[in-house]
């Protein structure tokens, strides 16, 4: 099982598992030869939520090598607080903003690799650097990591959702997290609503409040439409364009799936009424997205 | 309750809804507030303890669009449920929203500036040091003699109320369509086309406290600027349980005090004309003002006053001076305490001369004391 690579894009990958750590204290990643997987499932999760995501390798690496036995795949499972802290210490340094006020190094390459340290698996981290007077500096992190048996990674799956009722591109999350940090003092749950004509709401409904908050002319990607066209149900009535289809999901949940706003170019929403909300988030352009998080909220079902 | 569902009791709007919740977070201390609506404006009523009463005067022309349309007559058998009353041939409807959330729904897409507004019951810190420190700066330079430029300068400083804030303006819709229907909240922002539609809850209004300042009896009236009031509130220990303010009737100085010196000593001698006293566990803070134009725009007082009342009350109404203009203190002969404070306002684009200033007050109770 060899693994190597250089980081060459920190700051994606200290984003994305920014966002990843709202929602849990350990994660899986999955290193194949074409992508990296940062994956979310514990059942225990706030509502359920989770986030299985493929960021392609050219977006964060340089210089990538792979080899194992179950098909040059490796799964690990680590500490989300530890992988920031050794991106953290490169991030700082790199960055140009802060470089004057933080460490007092150029860095120069990361490395990651699979090590054994005392019979430990671990991810070491060699940062090389330059200092102001041109010393050379080197710094190593191990991250302490478990690597996945091919047995249990097999039973990893997606959750299963049927075709969604609609997708939806939301606008900025940013703007929205703030509309819904509001809400949450006053409900637990929060409808969200879209209908093909570009309306979209986030609706909260309780004893003492109604609030719905409406964004119209959001786009409704087509590729939706040309996919519900090959199917068989072709012949159905062409449906109501200001019909809204609503999905239910909690508030709390929502809000993690909003800290991904710090990593977010382009989001697209799929309402599967009854079943669950699915986020797409990209990460860069959605042109040559360089990987995309898709989190999995599970709708609460409304007895009324 | 079906007639008066065709025309709304209250549609009023505004183009910015900054000036408006700085006038309703100065009162937003406890969770329920009776709103009172009359031809004039709204009147939102919030009282604690039993002793502390804020008032927040919100009058019409605040407001871009302003229609009262009286309730109704309601029959006999209703009379007692309807909120509608004459009271000096004045029409008036009375209902009780939780504020907290009305406010926060007019933050909601966190362009009203000022600080947040959740966690309603938990005490805001005393200042934000940031902001503090650009005030002290402009205070002192008026300070230094401006007094008349004062005025003036007003429209320019309010700005700074509102830190700047971001220029994007969110304009908001009410509508109340009577007795049994939710207040409608329409909150959207100018650009981009995004509204909130809210429907808030509103509740039957119950007696408040009555606590009517007689102005008969008035025995300390004090006009100052506001600054002067939040730095020495500011100043004190949140640990404090107590607050006493002491007034002494001014001297007139002697008929032998030509010189500004001598005035000077015998205003020195004399019992400070007013002072503020905070007393906590850890000890005791006096402050005292001069009777000095540059400081007390007013000062009357017939006779020595002093009376205390708890520091968590007065505490109350620090956020209604923080964003105030000018403040009025009054005490009757009973301790009855009447802050006044003067809220900055915008220009209604419907009549940008007269403009009614709005305002907050807060009474307040004395604590009893042994003699």
């Amino acid at each position: 099982m060899r693994f190597r690579a250089g980081v060459e894009n920190v700051t994606t990958f200290f984003r994305i598992m920014q966002s990843v750590e709202k929602l849990q204290k350990k994660c899986i990643i999955k290193f194949t030869e074409e992508n990296m997987q940062v994956i979310c499932n514990n059942d225990a999760n706030e509502g359920g939520i989770q986030v299985w995501s493929q960021i392609k390798i050219d977006s964060i690496f340089n210089n990538y090598r792979i080899q194992s036995n179950s098909n040059n795949e490796i799964t690990v499972n680590l500490t989300c607080e530890a992988l920031m802290g050794a991106l953290r210490s490169v991030s700082t340094s790199s960055g140009t903003s802060n470089s004057a006020s933080g460490s007092s190094y150029e860095t120069d390459e990361v490395i990651i690799k699979l090590a054994k340290k005392n019979d430990q698996a671990v991810l070491n981290f060699e940062i090389t650097g330059t200092t102001r007077v041109g010393r050379k500096v080197r710094i190593g992190h191990d991250v302490k990591i478990e690597v996945m048996k091919p047995a249990d990674v097999v039973k990893l799956s997606e959750p299963m959702c049927p075709e969604p009722d609609i997708h939806v591109l939301l606008p900025s999350l940013q703007k929205i997290r703030t509309i819904v940090e509001r809400l949450r003092s006053m409900s637990d749950v929060l409808a969200i609503r879209a209908s093909q004509s570009g309306c979209l709401q986030l609706s909260i409904n309780t004893e003492s409040v109604k609030v719905d908050t409406e964004w119209k002319n959001c786009t409704i990607p087509q590729m939706m439409k040309e996919r519900a066209s090959q199917d068989d149900n072709a012949d159905d009535p062409p449906p109501d364009p200001e019909h809204l289809f609503s999905v239910l999901v909690s508030v709390r949940s929502f809000l993690k799936f909003l800290s991904s706003h710090v990593v977010s170019t382009t989001t697209i929403a799929c309402i599967c009424q009854n079943h669950c909300l699915i986020l797409y988030v990209y990460i860069g352009d959605v042109a040559d997205a360089g990987g995309v998080l898709t989190f999995y909220i599970p709708a609460i079902i409304d007895d009324e | 309750m079906s007639q008066a569902g065709d025309i709304p009791v209250l549609k009023a709007s505004v183009h910015d809804v900054r000036y408006l919740s700085a006038l309703l977070r100065g009162v937003n201390f406890a969770n329920r507030a009776t709103v009172t609506v009359t031809e004039k404006g709204l009147v939102i009523v919030v009282e604690e303890s039993r002793t502390l009463l804020g008032t927040a005067y919100i009058f019409s022309d605040a407001f871009d669009e302003f229609i009262y349309h009286a309730e109704a007559e309601a029959p006999e058998a209703q009379g007692s449920q309807r909120q509608q009353q004459t009271v000096n041939e004045e029409l008036f409807s009375a209902f009780e929203i939780p504020l907290n959330i009305f406010l926060e729904l007019l933050n909601i897409f966190g362009t009203a500036g000022g600080p947040a507004t959740s966690k309603p019951g938990r005490f805001k810190a005393w200042r934000k040091p940031g902001d503090e420190s650009e005030e002290h700066e402009s205070d002192g330079g008026e300070g230094g003699g401006a007094q008349d430029e004062g005025s003036s300068n007003k429209k320019a400083k309010t700005g700074q109320f509102f830190g700047g804030g971001s220029e994007r303006k969110t304009g908001m819709r009410l509508t109340y369509i009577g007795p049994g229907y939710p207040l409608t909240l329409i909150v959207a922002e100018d650009a981009s086309g995004l509204t909130t539609t809210c429907e808030i809850a509103t509740f039957d209004a119950e007696p408040h406290l009555e606590l009517p300042f007689d102005s008969d009896q008035m025995m300390l009236k004090i006009i100052l600027k506001s600054s002067w009031l939040r730095d020495a509130l500011s100043e004190l220990d949140p640990s404090c349980d107590k607050l006493t303010f002491i007034g002494n009737p001014s001297d007139v100085p002697d008929a032998g005090a030509h010189t500004a010196r001598q005035r000077q000593r015998a205003r020195m001698q004399a019992q400070p004309n007013f002072r503020i006293e905070a007393t906590g566990t850890f000890g005791n803070t006096e402050m005292d003002y001069p009777n000095d134009r540059d400081v007390l725009e007013s000062f009357e007082c017939e006779a020595p006053v002093r009376f205390s009342y708890r520091f968590s009350h007065i505490a109350r109404t620090i956020r209604a001076l923080q964003t105030s203009v000018k403040t009025s203190l009054r005490i009757d002969n009973e301790g009855l305490l009447s802050l006044q404070f003067l809220m900055p306002s915008s220009t209604p684009r419907m009549n940008p001369v007269e403009v009614t200033s709005n305002f907050i007050e807060f009474r307040c109770l004395a604590l009893e004391e042994d003699p």
